[in-house]
Protein backbone atom coordinates (compact mmCIF):
# COMPACT_ATOMS: atom_id res chain seq x y z
CA UNK A 1 0.00 0.00 0.00
CA UNK A 2 1.63 3.25 -0.97
CA UNK A 3 1.15 6.41 -2.76
CA UNK A 4 -0.50 4.47 -6.00
CA UNK A 5 -3.28 3.10 -3.63
CA UNK A 6 -3.56 6.48 -2.28
CA UNK A 7 -4.37 8.57 -5.80
CA UNK A 8 -6.37 5.61 -6.79
CA UNK A 9 -8.65 6.06 -3.80
CA UNK A 10 -8.91 10.00 -4.27
CA UNK A 11 -9.79 9.61 -7.50
CA UNK A 12 -13.29 8.62 -5.81
CA UNK A 13 -14.31 12.17 -4.21
CA UNK A 14 -12.65 13.64 -7.11
CA UNK A 15 -14.73 12.27 -10.07
CA UNK A 16 -18.26 11.88 -7.86
CA UNK A 17 -18.30 14.98 -5.29
CA UNK A 18 -17.05 17.50 -8.12
CA UNK A 19 -20.18 18.33 -9.80
CA UNK A 20 -20.76 21.76 -8.26
CA UNK A 21 -18.02 24.46 -7.34
CA UNK A 22 -19.22 24.51 -3.63
CA UNK A 23 -19.43 20.19 -3.74
CA UNK A 24 -15.38 20.43 -5.03
CA UNK A 25 -14.59 22.95 -2.49
CA UNK A 26 -16.56 21.38 0.56
CA UNK A 27 -14.96 18.08 -0.17
CA UNK A 28 -11.76 19.08 -0.57
CA UNK A 29 -11.96 21.25 2.61
CA UNK A 30 -13.42 18.45 4.33
CA UNK A 31 -10.64 15.88 3.41
CA UNK A 32 -8.10 18.62 4.19
CA UNK A 33 -9.21 18.83 7.57
CA UNK A 34 -10.24 15.20 8.40
CA UNK A 35 -6.49 14.37 7.01
CA UNK A 36 -4.45 16.83 8.64
CA UNK A 37 -6.55 15.54 12.06
CA UNK A 38 -5.47 12.64 11.64
CA UNK A 39 -1.84 13.35 11.11
CA UNK A 40 -1.85 15.64 14.30
CA UNK A 41 -3.24 12.85 16.10
CA UNK A 42 -1.31 9.99 14.79
CA UNK A 43 2.17 11.94 15.85
CA UNK A 44 2.03 11.22 19.16
CA UNK A 45 0.32 7.95 18.40
CA UNK A 46 3.40 6.62 16.46
CA UNK A 47 5.88 6.92 19.23
CA UNK A 48 3.33 4.09 21.73
CA UNK A 49 2.58 1.68 19.15
CA UNK A 50 3.88 0.11 16.37
CA UNK A 51 2.46 -2.77 13.75
CA UNK A 52 -1.04 -3.64 13.62
CA UNK A 53 -1.27 -1.09 16.76
CA UNK A 54 -0.76 1.67 14.34
CA UNK A 55 -3.02 0.80 12.05
CA UNK A 56 -5.54 -0.18 14.56
CA UNK A 57 -5.14 2.91 16.11
CA UNK A 58 -5.41 5.10 12.56
CA UNK A 59 -8.37 3.48 11.90
CA UNK A 60 -10.32 4.62 15.14
CA UNK A 61 -9.05 7.77 14.77
CA UNK A 62 -10.01 8.33 11.45
CA UNK A 63 -13.44 6.82 12.13
CA UNK A 64 -14.20 9.20 15.45
CA UNK A 65 -12.98 12.12 13.02
CA UNK A 66 -15.13 11.34 10.42
CA UNK A 67 -18.21 10.84 12.10
CA UNK A 68 -17.82 14.33 13.97
CA UNK A 69 -17.61 16.01 10.97
CA UNK A 70 -20.68 13.86 9.47
CA UNK A 71 -22.81 14.95 12.28
CA UNK A 72 -21.72 18.80 12.19
CA UNK A 73 -22.19 18.79 8.50
CA UNK A 74 -25.52 17.28 8.92
CA UNK A 75 -26.38 19.71 11.86
CA UNK A 76 -25.86 23.07 9.96
CA UNK A 77 -25.51 22.16 6.15
CA UNK A 78 -27.73 19.23 6.09
CA UNK A 79 -28.50 19.75 1.98
CA UNK A 80 -24.67 20.01 1.15
CA UNK A 81 -24.42 16.92 3.18
CA UNK A 82 -26.95 14.95 1.20
CA UNK A 83 -25.34 16.28 -2.12
CA UNK A 84 -22.24 14.75 -0.97
CA UNK A 85 -23.48 11.16 -0.02
CA UNK A 86 -21.11 8.59 0.82
CA UNK A 87 -18.17 10.30 -0.23
CA UNK A 88 -18.14 12.20 3.46
CA UNK A 89 -17.55 8.57 4.64
CA UNK A 90 -15.65 7.54 2.65
CA UNK A 91 -12.53 10.56 3.70
CA UNK A 92 -12.03 8.03 6.64
CA UNK A 93 -10.55 5.38 4.12
CA UNK A 94 -8.73 8.06 2.68
CA UNK A 95 -7.26 9.19 6.15
CA UNK A 96 -6.12 5.75 6.81
CA UNK A 97 -4.36 5.29 3.71
CA UNK A 98 -3.00 9.25 3.97
CA UNK A 99 -1.26 7.70 7.30
CA UNK A 100 0.22 4.54 5.55
CA UNK A 101 1.91 6.62 2.22
CA UNK A 102 2.94 9.29 4.13
CA UNK A 103 2.69 8.44 8.24
CA UNK A 104 6.64 7.63 8.15
CA UNK A 105 8.08 10.71 6.55
CA UNK A 106 9.10 13.53 9.15
CA UNK A 107 7.97 16.69 9.30
CA UNK A 108 5.06 18.43 7.09
CA UNK A 109 5.94 19.32 3.63
CA UNK A 110 5.79 16.71 1.90
CA UNK A 111 2.58 15.38 3.47
CA UNK A 112 1.28 18.81 2.49
CA UNK A 113 2.04 19.82 -0.68
CA UNK A 114 0.16 16.67 -1.58
CA UNK A 115 -2.51 17.44 0.29
CA UNK A 116 -2.83 21.12 -1.26
CA UNK A 117 -2.21 19.27 -4.85
CA UNK A 118 -5.11 17.28 -3.75
CA UNK A 119 -7.38 20.68 -3.01
CA UNK A 120 -6.47 22.51 -5.89
CA UNK A 121 -7.59 19.75 -8.17
CA UNK A 122 -10.55 18.90 -6.61
CA UNK A 123 -11.39 22.84 -6.98
CA UNK A 124 -10.29 23.03 -10.50
CA UNK A 125 -12.16 20.08 -11.34
CA UNK A 126 -15.20 21.44 -9.53
CA UNK A 127 -14.98 24.78 -11.32
CA UNK A 128 -14.36 23.19 -14.72
CA UNK A 129 -17.34 20.97 -14.41
CA UNK A 130 -19.21 23.80 -13.17
CA UNK A 131 -18.18 25.95 -16.22
CA UNK A 132 -19.03 23.26 -18.69
CA UNK A 133 -22.31 21.78 -16.67
CA UNK A 134 -24.77 24.21 -18.46
CA UNK A 135 -23.46 23.23 -21.59
CA UNK A 136 -21.94 19.88 -21.74
CA UNK A 137 -24.36 16.94 -20.36
CA UNK A 138 -21.21 14.82 -20.09
CA UNK A 139 -19.14 17.34 -17.67
CA UNK A 140 -22.59 16.56 -15.31
CA UNK A 141 -21.38 12.67 -15.57
CA UNK A 142 -18.58 10.87 -13.87
CA UNK A 143 -16.98 9.75 -16.87
CA UNK A 144 -16.73 13.40 -18.08
CA UNK A 145 -15.08 13.83 -15.10
CA UNK A 146 -12.74 11.42 -16.06
CA UNK A 147 -11.79 13.17 -19.19
CA UNK A 148 -11.49 16.64 -17.31
CA UNK A 149 -9.02 15.08 -14.87
CA UNK A 150 -6.90 13.96 -17.09
CA UNK A 151 -7.05 17.37 -19.45
CA UNK A 152 -6.13 19.02 -16.24
CA UNK A 153 -2.97 16.93 -15.39
CA UNK A 154 -2.16 16.92 -18.85
CA UNK A 155 -2.11 21.41 -19.03
CA UNK A 156 -0.53 20.87 -15.53
CA UNK A 157 2.36 18.71 -17.19
CA UNK A 158 2.64 20.64 -20.36
CA UNK A 159 3.05 24.19 -18.76
CA UNK A 160 4.31 24.06 -15.27
CA UNK A 161 6.53 20.80 -15.11
CA UNK A 162 9.55 20.25 -16.56
CA UNK A 163 10.47 17.82 -18.90
CA UNK A 164 11.96 15.00 -17.49
CA UNK A 165 15.53 14.12 -18.19
CA UNK A 166 15.55 11.30 -20.50
CA UNK A 167 16.33 7.98 -18.76
CA UNK A 168 17.23 6.35 -22.22
CA UNK A 169 20.17 4.70 -22.07
CA UNK A 170 22.59 5.57 -24.98
CA UNK A 171 20.75 8.75 -25.99
CA UNK A 172 24.12 11.59 -26.48
CA UNK B 1 2.14 -11.60 11.52
CA UNK B 2 3.51 -9.34 14.40
CA UNK B 3 2.17 -9.87 18.07
CA UNK B 4 0.52 -6.83 19.96
CA UNK B 5 2.25 -6.37 23.17
CA UNK B 6 0.57 -5.90 26.15
CA UNK B 7 1.30 -1.99 26.50
CA UNK B 8 0.01 -1.31 22.83
CA UNK B 9 -3.85 -3.35 24.02
CA UNK B 10 -3.93 -1.07 26.85
CA UNK B 11 -3.12 1.70 24.84
CA UNK B 12 -5.46 0.73 22.17
CA UNK B 13 -8.20 -0.05 24.71
CA UNK B 14 -8.05 3.04 26.12
CA UNK B 15 -7.97 4.98 22.83
CA UNK B 16 -11.19 2.81 21.81
CA UNK B 17 -12.82 4.42 24.70
CA UNK B 18 -11.46 8.19 24.44
CA UNK B 19 -12.59 7.66 20.81
CA UNK B 20 -16.24 6.09 21.34
CA UNK B 21 -16.81 8.84 23.99
CA UNK B 22 -16.10 11.50 22.01
CA UNK B 23 -17.91 10.46 19.41
CA UNK B 24 -21.00 9.79 21.81
CA UNK B 25 -20.83 13.21 23.19
CA UNK B 26 -20.65 14.93 20.07
CA UNK B 27 -23.76 13.04 18.63
CA UNK B 28 -25.81 14.02 21.92
CA UNK B 29 -25.08 17.24 21.30
CA UNK B 30 -25.52 17.22 17.55
CA UNK B 31 -28.77 15.37 18.11
CA UNK B 32 -31.17 18.24 18.70
CA UNK B 33 -29.96 20.59 15.67
CA UNK B 34 -29.95 17.47 12.93
CA UNK B 35 -33.56 17.07 13.95
CA UNK B 36 -34.76 20.24 13.63
CA UNK B 37 -32.34 21.02 10.50
CA UNK B 38 -34.26 17.51 9.08
CA UNK B 39 -37.58 18.38 9.64
CA UNK B 40 -36.66 21.92 8.15
CA UNK B 41 -35.51 20.43 4.74
CA UNK B 42 -38.51 17.97 4.80
CA UNK B 43 -40.93 20.81 5.23
CA UNK B 44 -39.24 22.92 2.66
CA UNK B 45 -39.02 20.13 0.13
CA UNK B 46 -42.44 19.18 0.71
CA UNK B 47 -44.62 22.58 0.38
CA UNK B 48 -42.95 23.50 -2.62
CA UNK B 49 -44.61 21.24 -4.32
CA UNK B 50 -47.74 23.78 -3.38
CA UNK B 51 -47.98 27.14 -4.55
CA UNK B 52 -47.58 29.38 -1.58
CA UNK B 53 -50.92 31.16 -1.78
CA UNK B 54 -52.72 28.35 -1.87
CA UNK B 55 -52.41 27.10 2.30
CA UNK B 56 -52.07 29.33 5.52
CA UNK B 57 -51.73 26.05 7.56
CA UNK B 58 -49.08 23.65 8.09
CA UNK B 59 -50.15 20.95 6.12
CA UNK B 60 -47.06 18.59 7.41
CA UNK B 61 -48.87 18.56 10.75
CA UNK B 62 -52.69 17.71 9.17
CA UNK B 63 -51.87 13.96 8.26
CA UNK B 64 -54.36 12.32 7.04
CA UNK B 65 -55.36 8.44 7.63
CA UNK B 66 -55.63 6.48 4.23
CA UNK B 67 -56.88 3.55 3.68
CA UNK B 68 -56.30 0.90 0.37
CA UNK B 69 -53.17 2.80 -0.43
CA UNK B 70 -51.84 0.01 -2.81
CA UNK B 71 -53.21 1.71 -6.22
CA UNK B 72 -53.07 -0.14 -9.70
CA UNK B 73 -49.50 0.99 -10.45
CA UNK B 74 -48.48 2.74 -7.13
CA UNK B 75 -48.75 3.20 -3.47
CA UNK B 76 -49.44 5.41 -1.37
CA UNK B 77 -47.55 6.38 1.37
CA UNK B 78 -48.82 9.16 3.37
CA UNK B 79 -51.22 12.59 2.82
CA UNK B 80 -51.74 15.94 3.82
CA UNK B 81 -54.32 18.43 3.89
CA UNK B 82 -53.84 22.16 2.98
CA UNK B 83 -56.50 24.37 4.49
CA UNK B 84 -57.04 28.20 3.57
CA UNK B 85 -58.94 30.21 6.12
CA UNK B 86 -60.47 26.76 7.74
CA UNK B 87 -61.45 25.26 4.51
CA UNK B 88 -59.59 22.50 2.81
CA UNK B 89 -57.35 24.00 -0.46
CA UNK B 90 -55.81 20.73 -1.15
CA UNK B 91 -54.57 17.68 -0.59
CA UNK B 92 -50.81 16.29 -0.98
CA UNK B 93 -50.42 12.63 -1.67
CA UNK B 94 -47.25 11.05 -1.17
CA UNK B 95 -46.91 8.31 -4.22
CA UNK B 96 -44.54 5.46 -4.87
CA UNK B 97 -44.29 3.78 -7.65
CA UNK B 98 -41.78 1.46 -10.05
CA UNK B 99 -39.33 3.67 -12.37
CA UNK B 100 -36.96 2.04 -14.40
CA UNK B 101 -34.00 2.06 -12.59
CA UNK B 102 -35.82 1.92 -8.97
CA UNK B 103 -38.55 3.67 -6.89
CA UNK B 104 -40.09 6.68 -7.54
CA UNK B 105 -41.68 8.56 -5.09
CA UNK B 106 -43.55 11.21 -6.35
CA UNK B 107 -45.34 14.12 -4.26
CA UNK B 108 -48.70 15.28 -5.91
CA UNK B 109 -51.05 18.37 -4.51
CA UNK B 110 -54.65 17.89 -5.91
CA UNK B 111 -57.31 20.79 -5.18
CA UNK B 112 -60.54 20.03 -4.07
CA UNK B 113 -61.92 20.12 -7.14
CA UNK B 114 -59.87 17.01 -8.22
CA UNK B 115 -57.12 18.93 -10.37
CA UNK B 116 -53.78 18.43 -10.40
CA UNK B 117 -51.95 21.60 -8.95
CA UNK B 118 -48.64 20.53 -8.07
CA UNK B 119 -46.28 17.91 -8.55
CA UNK B 120 -42.76 17.29 -7.42
CA UNK B 121 -40.39 14.34 -7.61
CA UNK B 122 -39.16 13.26 -3.95
CA UNK B 123 -36.52 10.58 -4.87
CA UNK B 124 -35.73 8.64 -7.91
CA UNK B 125 -32.61 6.45 -8.87
CA UNK B 126 -33.39 6.46 -12.50
CA UNK B 127 -30.69 6.74 -15.55
CA UNK B 128 -28.81 9.63 -15.53
CA UNK B 129 -29.39 12.00 -18.61
CA UNK B 130 -32.35 9.66 -19.45
CA UNK B 131 -34.92 9.22 -16.93
CA UNK B 132 -33.17 11.37 -14.43
CA UNK B 133 -33.99 14.10 -16.53
CA UNK B 134 -37.42 14.41 -14.56
CA UNK B 135 -35.47 15.88 -11.71
CA UNK B 136 -33.01 18.64 -13.94
CA UNK B 137 -33.32 21.92 -13.30
CA UNK B 138 -35.38 23.51 -16.17
CA UNK B 139 -36.98 20.05 -17.19
CA UNK B 140 -40.90 21.13 -17.72
CA UNK B 141 -41.83 17.71 -18.87
CA UNK B 142 -44.03 17.30 -14.89
CA UNK B 143 -45.39 20.87 -15.78
CA UNK B 144 -47.11 19.28 -18.60
CA UNK B 145 -49.55 17.87 -16.16
CA UNK B 146 -50.61 20.63 -13.75
CA UNK B 147 -53.89 21.65 -14.10
CA UNK B 148 -55.57 18.13 -15.69
CA UNK B 149 -58.26 16.19 -13.85
CA UNK B 150 -60.06 13.18 -14.60
CA UNK B 151 -63.10 15.00 -15.62
CA UNK B 152 -61.17 16.96 -18.11
CA UNK B 153 -58.90 13.95 -19.39
CA UNK B 154 -60.65 10.90 -19.71
CA UNK B 155 -59.09 7.67 -17.73
CA UNK B 156 -57.91 6.62 -21.54
CA UNK B 157 -55.88 9.62 -22.66
CA UNK B 158 -53.82 9.13 -19.22
CA UNK B 159 -50.93 7.28 -21.28
CA UNK B 160 -48.04 8.44 -23.53
CA UNK B 161 -48.70 9.54 -27.13
CA UNK B 162 -47.32 5.61 -28.36
CA UNK B 163 -49.76 4.47 -25.91
CA UNK B 164 -52.48 5.95 -27.74
CA UNK B 165 -52.37 8.25 -24.96
CA UNK B 166 -52.15 12.00 -24.89
CA UNK B 167 -48.83 13.07 -23.32
CA UNK B 168 -45.84 13.48 -24.92
CA UNK B 169 -42.86 11.14 -23.16
CA UNK B 170 -39.64 12.41 -21.53
CA UNK B 171 -37.42 11.67 -24.63
CA UNK B 172 -35.60 7.83 -24.18
CA UNK B 173 -37.45 7.34 -21.19
CA UNK B 174 -40.87 5.58 -21.89
CA UNK B 175 -40.63 3.49 -18.75
CA UNK B 176 -40.32 6.74 -16.46
CA UNK B 177 -42.53 8.71 -18.20
CA UNK B 178 -44.82 5.88 -17.76
CA UNK B 179 -44.28 5.13 -14.18
CA UNK B 180 -44.95 9.11 -13.77
CA UNK B 181 -48.23 8.93 -15.53
CA UNK B 182 -49.40 5.74 -14.10
CA UNK B 183 -48.76 7.15 -10.91
CA UNK B 184 -50.38 10.62 -11.30
CA UNK B 185 -53.39 8.41 -12.39
CA UNK B 186 -53.66 6.62 -9.78
CA UNK B 187 -53.58 9.37 -7.56
CA UNK B 188 -56.27 11.41 -9.17
CA UNK B 189 -58.57 8.45 -8.99
CA UNK B 190 -57.94 7.69 -5.49
CA UNK B 191 -58.91 11.34 -4.85
CA UNK B 192 -62.18 11.00 -6.59
CA UNK B 193 -62.76 7.51 -4.77
CA UNK B 194 -62.04 9.45 -1.19
CA UNK B 195 -62.62 12.81 -2.14
CA UNK B 196 -64.63 13.31 0.93
CA UNK B 197 -62.81 11.53 3.81
CA UNK B 198 -59.49 13.38 2.23
CA UNK B 199 -61.14 16.85 2.36
CA UNK B 200 -63.51 15.81 5.39
CA UNK B 201 -63.30 16.81 8.45
CA UNK B 202 -62.78 20.48 8.29
CA UNK B 203 -64.98 21.47 5.63
CA UNK B 204 -68.59 22.30 7.60
CA UNK B 205 -66.46 23.97 10.58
Amino acid sequence: MNRHWLAGLSLAPLLGATQTLLQATSIAVLSLLAILLHRLGMTPLRRLLTGIGADVASMLLAATIVTCLELTLRAHTLVLYQSLGLYTALIALQCVMFDHAQGHTKGWRAPLSLLLGFTALCISLGVARELMGSGMRLAHLTPGALFLLGLLLALYNRIWRQRAPSRRQGTP
Amino acid sequence: MNRISLRSCMVLGALALLALAFSMTWHHYAAAPIRAAQEQLKAQTWLSVLPAERYDNNPLQHPIRLNDTQLAHSTLRAGYRALLGGQPSAVVLHSRTQGYGGALELLIAIDPSGRLIGLKVLQQQETPGLGAQLVEPGNTWLQHFIGHALTTTPDAAWALKRDNGQFDQLAGASVTSRAVIQALHDALRYFDEHAEDLLGGTVHE
